[in-house]
């Protein structure tokens, strides 16, 4: 009969199908493979001589994945930027396999979770994530963990207490705008803060470290605050709606990304342009550069540097070698000061974002210091960072 | 009452009259169903058949009189059972899974097993021999075997007992052998005490099977005999005095003493299936409803119209009788409606005419009567009768030389009718030609020929005199048993 | 009787999922093992889930474009109320699941358009979502996890759970007498209320069923994320939609396969990983999972036209 002569030439034909696709992607196998060979012993090798200096051979095999969550900003731009500037150099010179960035479509935790369980079966070693969410990929990183797979974020840090957390103190850089308020404005001033996304652990971190700090200072006063979700347009918007009812303003405090928004409001409004602490954002700093040649104005600018996926990259490629790295790790925000200000400029695109490099050896330190704070006891958080905030130890050179 | 009252009939009506809103469907019946009996109920279209039926197996209520049953009437698990001229199956499930639907005992696991059991006992008792795949999908089997299942369904025990069984055009579908299958399997029914109600358009199946023939009209019975007393003709003759004093186009003709309009004019229309129409000429399509008129209409229409763009001179207009589905655009003005049809040839480098459009809508109201004030107001704001006033209006204002319609005076009242008589009329006399599909005898005799439907094919073309509601009826109904 | 063999387009999800399975094991032979499996398939499970809920509606002639909205809100309240307070957890969601049941009825006794009632109703369930929920978080249920992650012996929970939610969606819907008569809704429904049916009655069934698969899905959820947010189930509701499609269901006539919607879910979500081991960026994957959707498809329509020409 032909109907039944037709269905096996059907199956036939998807059977052949199915197998010449197999023979082609066993042969692309076949070759990924030399390059990365499945779990090696190297880890229970390295693991009782954590304080020695590791072997650079330790981690030749071993294969690191960045999943990110998010490319559509400039920050996120520079932060692939660097990841990929700075790995592939050690890709090159055989410190790791391969330091593969993955981002996915759109921005959503299910998503970023699907991914990262599709990284652990392609075999990376260390997978090192810019977190859609703080609690929702958990579950994927627990996987991951009990795979073996080492896990590194940063930036967007999840909880799942298996995963290393590479943190920018938020606290410190609402303390440190504050203590920057209080030495231009000595005889006391009244400040508006501009707080960011309502709800985010950034914004509640920063905050906090805003208003531990004014209790030193109780001519600080913080006379309004609104909302600008870390908006330029939000935050014009925010701040023209409030400055009709609000005294003289002698400061703004933000949590980054705001500060044009804030200039354009108080320019619209014809009062006299308050002291805004900026962060690393070209337009911010050019900005400033221009206000300063044009009547000497003064300020600093505080953020958190892209260059902090570069951390995660070395964190885990110490893992992977068999160091002792302490679960949580405190990256030194990035500080402009005035007299950087033209030289930093000058390296920074425009619509990009000022950032500084971390090498190797600077995360090597990080570690020690890190390890050193947290071993008489105290938090291995917030010590090592304060240390950092007053010597701006690891490089500051501006990205170019 | 002809028969004896039954000692104990398995449903009884007693002055039975159901009204929708102001139709008077059924109009004050009275008839009793004995056990053992096998009804053959005939009528013409529209004569409250179907609304009968509902009746009897207790879907509907009546409006007024009684209705009396010691059967277990509607519901699940109902001793009377209707098996409908269209296919009432699910068509995604099988045989045994249609059964399950109407079988209110089977329940628990196995239930397959035993509904698959009974549906193909009950098609072995009915049709021996079938060779259905009672597991396959309904729709994967013919229309014939589909009708088989129905019908088996209908006198499956389905966990008590069928004690009446209505069955409405069983036949329709199934060929001659099947169908003999049936009636014997009826008659075998009646004579192990079951009642039938059989309603056929094939009269020999009537006189085959039916102990009792019931004749309704205009929601009454008007005759009730036994077969005996029943000839062809009779039966025929007591179906249809309808309307008979309605004045038909050969009447009207020889009343004004002209030639049959278009008798040497060219021939506009000649499909495969024998349609013709010249022009200037009303052509009627007629027979009972669902036999393949709409559907040679339509093929008509849109082998003659289908494009992607609207021409600026169509070959055709379409006046629609199902409104709502296909005529008016409800949210649209009275003008827009009328205009539509010429939105093409009125329009100036794509756009609108305003003012052109302003003066058809003008000129067309007053020469059909569209009663409204302001054309702008919304087609809905129209009663059914002025709405297809606009529909004929959007038709013949085009230019096309050729009117297709669809049964068009669906709702409209008698006034209209005459009115619409007349136009059409007058335009077929300067020349355009009309299709004329209709389910009303009164109208088709306002033809000029008349083409009648059995089963999607001509079954006789009838011209001039011929055309009469006598030869329309028997041509409609099959006498032979195929 | 010969006939009654399997056609083609019966096989044809079969015969995609198997094909994208056997690539994947060759591009990736780590996902050929236990843990592989379960990598592979364990996020799955939920959609899945939602599948089924949504071939429910889609069998009864409906859509319901709610489905990410209120699988969302169910994860909301698992990973919040469930945790605190049980009891009123559980509550909330006997009360969701009859929620959906009374919008059945209702869509039916008022002929209302199922696309745009459940259209409205995912901006409800989404407002409510945010209500108790305005920032994303929230823990698991301790025994929902542990019942995500359990490790049973010859296959892994992801496999085992397809299988169960197959075996019990194929029992319920293509094998049960009141699956049938939910089925019979789809195919004609006033054949069924002919047959003495209340039709609202059997809409509120369907609906109320479809909402119990969306709190199972909800629940499942929860157990793998281990937390939840007003719009993580977000692309749940095409998904859905595409998972039926794919398994070999149409949108009207009550013609749908329960078994086929599970590997037409599963197909999406491989098609997806397969694509990440492909090293095509993620940016095409959605374009490229919507390929494989329309390739499906296109085999469905060859085999349906070679079918009639038999």
């Amino acid at each position: 009969m032909t109907p039944d002569n037709d269905k096996r030439r059907w199956r036939a034909g998807l059977l052949g199908l199915a197998l010449s696709a197999a023979a082609l992607s066993a042969h692309a196998d076949t070759r990924g493979e030399t390059a990365a060979s499945p779990q090696s012993p190297a880890r229970t090798q390295v693991e009782g001589q954590t304080q020695a200096p590791p072997q650079e051979s330790a981690t030749a095999d071993k294969r690191i994945a960045l999943s990110n969550n998010y490319a559509g900003n400039a920050w996120r731009q520079q932060m692939l930027a660097a990841w990929q500037a700075q790995t592939a150099p050690a890709v090159k010179t055989g410190v790791v396999a391969a330091a593969d960035a993955f981002t996915i479509a759109e921005n959503q935790p299910t998503d970023q979770a699907a991914q990262i369980q599709n990284l652990i079966l392609q075999g990376y070693d260390a997978i090192v994530i810019d977190a859609a969410s703080t609690t929702a990929l958990n579950g994927a990183v627990q996987e991951a963990c009990d795979a073996g797979v080492v896990v590194v974020s940063f930036d967007g840090i999840v909880t799942a207490p298996c995963a290393w957390k590479i943190v920018n103190d938020f606290h410190a850089w609402g303390r440190e705008q504050v203590d920057y308020m209080a030495k231009r404005f000595p005889d006391g001033a009244n400040l508006l803060e501009v707080r960011g996304l309502p709800g985010t652990f950034v914004d509640d971190d920063l905050h906090q470290g805003i208003v531990d700090e004014l209790k030193h200072y109780p001519k600080l006063h913080i006379v309004s605050s609104v909302e600008g979700d870390w908006a330029q347009d939000v935050t014009q918007q925010a701040v023209a709606g409030v400055l009709p009812s609000l005294p003289h303003i002698d400061g703004v405090l933000n949590q980054g990304g705001e500060a044009y928004g804030v200039a354009q409001a108080f320019r619209a409004s014809q009062r006299e342009m308050p002291v805004i602490i900026f962060s690393n954002a070209q337009d911010e700093l050019a900005w400033w550069a221009e206000q300063h040649r044009k009547n000497g104005y003064q300020s600093i600018a505080i953020s958190n540097a892209p260059g902090i996926a570069v951390v995660a990259f070395w964190v885990a490629q110490r893992i992977l070698a068999g160091e002792d790295v302490p679960k949580q790790l405190t990256v030194p925000l990035y500080h402009i000061r005035q007299d950087q200000l033209s030289e930093v400029l000058a390296h920074t695109p425009k619509g990009s974002v000022a950032d500084q490099i971390f090498t190797r050896a600077d995360v090597e330190k990080l570690i020690q210091q890190t390890r050193k704070a947290a071993a008489p006891g105290t938090e291995a958080a917030t010590a090592p960072a304060q240390t950092s905030a007053a010597t701006p130890a690891p490089a500051q050179e501006p990205k170019p | 009452m002809n028969t004896p009252q039954p000692v104990e009939a398995v449903v009884a009506l007693r002055g039975v009259h159901k009204q929708f809103g102001a139709v008077r469907a059924i109009d004050g019946i009275d008839l009793a169903l004995a056990p053992g009996e096998c009804v053959g109920l005939v009528g013409h279209n529209g004569a409250g058949k179907s609304t009968l039926v509902n009746l009897i197996n207790g879907t509907l209520k009546p409006s007024q009189g009684e209705i009396d049953s010691h059967v277990t009437r509607g519901g699940r698990g109902s001793a009377i059972r209707s098996v409908f001229q269209e296919l009432s199956l699910c068509p995604n499930l099988s045989a045994a899974e249609n059964l399950r639907i109407a079988h209110p005992t089977l329940k628990g696991l196995g239930w397959r097993r035993r509904a698959g059991a009974e549906i193909r006992t009950s098609l072995d008792q009915v049709f021996p021999g079938h060779g259905i795949d009672t597991d396959a999908r309904v729709d994967t089997l013919s229309i014939a075997q589909r009708q088989m299942i129905e019908i088996a369904i209908g006198f499956a025990p389905r966990g008590g007992q069928a004690r009446l069984v209505i069955l409405d055009e069983p036949t329709s579908s199934l060929d001659a052998g099947i169908a003999e299958q049936l009636l014997a399997h009826v008659e075998r029914f009646c004579a192990e005490g079951g009642t039938v109600v059989f309603i056929s358009h094939m009269l020999g199946e009537i006189f085959r099977v039916a102990s009792r023939i019931v004749v309704m009209q205009d929601g009454r019975v008007v005759a009730e005999r036994e077969s005996a007393g029943f000839d062809r003709d009779s039966l025929v003759d007591a179906m249809g005095h309808v309307a008979q004093h309605a004045p038909s186009g050969e009447q009207r003709r020889h009343a004004e003493g002209s030639a049959p309009a278009g008798a040497a004019s060219e021939t506009v229309i000649e499909d495969a299936a024998g349609l013709s129409a010249r022009r200037g000429e009303i052509v009627g399509l007629a027979g009972l409803a669902g036999h393949g008129q709409a559907e040679a209409l339509a093929k008509l229409y849109f082998a003659g119209t289908s494009g992607w763009r609207a021409p600026r001179k169509p070959r055709m207009a379409f006046v629609a009788g199902d409104r709502g589905r296909d005529g008016v655009l409800p949210l649209w003005s009275i003008l827009r409606n009328l205009s539509l049809s010429v939105l093409p040839a009125g329009a100036r480098r794509g756009a609108v005419d305003r003012r052109a459009e302003a003066t058809l809508g003008r000129e067309w109201q007053q020469r059909i009567g569209i009663r409204s004030d302001d054309l702008g107001n919304p087609i809905t704001s129209l009663s059914g009768g002025n709405q297809q006033k606009v529909l004929f209006a959007r038709a013949l204002a085009s230019s096309a030389p050729i009117v297709v319609m669809d049964d068009p005076m669906r709702g409209v009242d008698v006034g209209t009718k005459q009115e619409v008589y007349a136009l059409i009329r007058a335009e077929a006399d300067a020349g355009r030609t009309f299709l004329w599909y209709s389910t009303e005898t009164e109208e088709v005799c306002q033809c000029d020929r008349v083409f009648v439907f059995r089963d999607g094919k001509i079954s006789a073309e009838l011209s001039g005199a011929e055309i009469s509601e006598e030869r329309i009826l028997a041509a409609s109904f099959e006498m032979q048993e195929n | 009787m010969t006939r009654h063999s399997i056609s083609p387009r019966k096989l044809l999800p079969l015969i995609s999922f198997s094909v994208l399975l056997i690539a994947t094991f060759a591009l990736q032979e780590r996902a050929m093992s236990y843990l592989g499996l379960n990598l592979l398939f364990n996020l799955t499970i939920p959609i899945a889930l939602a599948t089924i809920g949504q071939l429910l509606i889609i069998m009864v002639n409906d859509i319901d474009l709610s489905v990410g909205a209120f699988v969302s809100l169910v994860a909301c309240i698992v990973s919040t109320l469930l945790v605190q307070h049980p009891w009123l957890g559980w509550l909330a969601l006997a009360g969701l699941v009859l929620a959906y049941a009374a919008l059945g009825a209702l869509i039916h006794r008022f002929d209302l358009p199922a696309i745009v009632v459940t259209l409205g109703m995912s901006f409800i369930w989404g407002g409510l979502a945010l209500v108790i929920m305005p920032a994303p978080g929230g823990t698991s249920p301790e025994w929902l996890r542990a019942l995500m992650t359990v490790k049973p012996p010859l296959a892994p929970m992801a496999v085992v759970a397809a299988l169960l939610i197959a075996a019990a969606a194929h029992l319920l819907i293509m094998r049960s007498g009141i699956g049938t008569v939910l089925r019979g809704l789809g195919g004609n429904s006033r054949s069924v209320a002919r047959a003495g049916w209340r039709l609202s009655g059997l809409y509120a069934l369907t609906y109320g069923l479809a909402g119990v698969f969306g709190v199972l899905a909800g629940l499942t959820l929860v157990g793998l994320y281990t937390s939840s947010g007003a719009s993580v189930a977000s692309s749940y509701t095409l998904l859905s939609i595409a998972g039926v499609i794919l398994g070999g269901g149409e949108f009207i006539g009550g013609r749908v396969s329960p078994i086929g919607a599970v590997l037409g879910a599963l197909t999406l979500s491989l098609a997806g990983s397969l694509l990440a081991f492909m090293h095509i960026s993620p940016d095409w994957q959605i374009g490229a999972q919507g390929a494989v959707l329309i390739l499906v498809l296109a085999a469905r329509l060859l085999f349906t036209r070679r079918e009639a020409l038999l």
